[in-house]
């Protein structure tokens, strides 16, 4: 998934630590949200949703139509600000490459994104179903669910979940650091060279 | 940190001041990465400013459009302290409002007379307000950009009304003057910022 290049969301950016727009952010984004609320619902419908949402990113319509679903969790058929506001900011992770962040700083409304039928549990097709969104790799589910899946019954808890988060950020920060370090290295090397 | 269960429909708390950011871009990303250390908006703060702005344009449009007549018959001195209280008064809000037609022209002359008003503001007049109202308002070519953009999806989304449901249903016909709306808005800033 892309932003549109030169769109007004991919002017936008989140706190690189909490994931977070800030607060001139959220004043930009609730004035272009009042623009595209036409019919001054203070929602957007579903053809409204899908035409914004095609016009700033590559999704397809399918993609589209899972995103609006997820986001209509009162079933209504239309996004109110707060919905809108959750997918900017999954939107915004996934364009600057901070998911693993976003699922940590924001677990328990990742969650209950992901468990649709209110289980209290999610599946590896839950995530399946998202994965142009949070970007969870084959890999990285196999391991999800063998090493976090306690109860043994192949589906996640909101525990279980949570531990998975952490591991990964843990991952993430190791990462970092480690590009860091090979960075640092190699500008040292350069030095010495000239 | 401990999230707020997602019923409360708001990501958790603000971040710390002197946070960082990700990817400022060019000088639109400047102007918004300016002020961050105010604070990060949870989602019912920013709801709040969203009915609040909605609620004044429910109400407030017919406001505009009497002071509109009363304002033409102010002295430059007096419309100046007129400006002043309707800035104050209306401090909260953006002076985009609903698109229908004769919020258009009422519009267009509130911004024209509060930008001369300015110019005639003498010195010893306390002109706070008009400061305030500035620091709140969104950069034009922001607002440029997002109205842009709008009506991009709009357009589209125009067709596809007309393609579902019928030219003649209340809701294509709503988001057609709405479209026409904001095309004549773009159209009168263009004229007022050539001139």
């Amino acid at each position: 998934m892309k932003l549109k290049e030169g769109s007004f969301l991919w002017y936008l950016y989140l706190d690189k630590l909490y994931c977070l727009l800030s607060v001139r952010n959220v004043k930009a984004l609730v004035e272009y949200f009042y623009l595209l609320d036409v019919h001054r619902k203070k929602t957007l419908n579903d053809v409204l949703f899908y035409h914004f949402l095609h016009h700033v990113t590559d999704l397809k319509r399918n993609q589209i139509t899972i995103v609006f679903n997820m986001l209509d969790w009162n079933a209504v058929g239309e996004i109110g600000f707060d919905q809108f506001y959750m997918l900017v900011c999954i939107l915004l992770a996934r364009e600057n490459h901070l998911e693993e962040q976003f699922i940590y700083r924001h677990s328990r409304p990742v969650f209950e994104l992901l468990d649709l039928d209110g289980e209290l549990k999610i599946g590896p097709a839950n995530f399946h179903m998202y994965n142009f969104l949070f970007n969870m790799k084959k890999q990285q589910l196999r391991e999800l669910y063998r090493d976090f899946d306690i109860t043994g019954d192949r589906l996640l808890n909101y525990k279980e979940f949570k531990l998975f988060t952490i591991f990964s950020m843990d991952k993430y920060q190791e990462r970092q650091k480690a590009e860091r370090e090979g960075g640092e290295l190699c500008s040292k090397k350069c030095r010495i060279k000239l | 940190m401990e999230e707020k269960p997602l019923k409360v429909r708001t990501l958790p708390g603000p971040p710390p001041p002197g946070s960082t950011q990700t990817h400022p871009r060019s000088s639109l990303g400047s102007w918004l990465s300016s002020h961050s250390a105010r604070g990060s908006c949870l989602g019912s703060t920013a709801s709040r400013w969203y009915h609040q702005k909605a609620s004044h344009d429910s109400d407030g449009g017919c406001e505009e459009s009497d002071a509109g007549g009363e304002k033409d018959n102010f002295k430059p001195e007096e419309l100046d302290e007129h400006a002043l209280m309707e800035l104050e008064t209306h401090s909260g809000s953006y002076p985009g409002g609903t698109l229908e037609d004769g919020d258009d022209d009422s519009r267009i002359d509130f911004e024209k007379s509060s930008s001369v008003s300015s110019l005639n503001i003498p010195k010893h007049t306390p002109h706070r307000a008009y400061w305030v109202e500035q620091q709140n308002r969104l950069p034009l070519p922001l607002t440029v950009l997002m109205e842009n953009e709008a009506l991009e999806i709009l357009t589209k989304a125009l067709r596809s009304y007309r393609s579902e449901i019928g030219r003649d249903h209340f809701l294509t016909n709503q988001l057609q003057r709405y479209i026409e709306g904001l095309k004549r808005r773009r159209n009168r800033r263009m004229n007022v910022a050539v001139l």
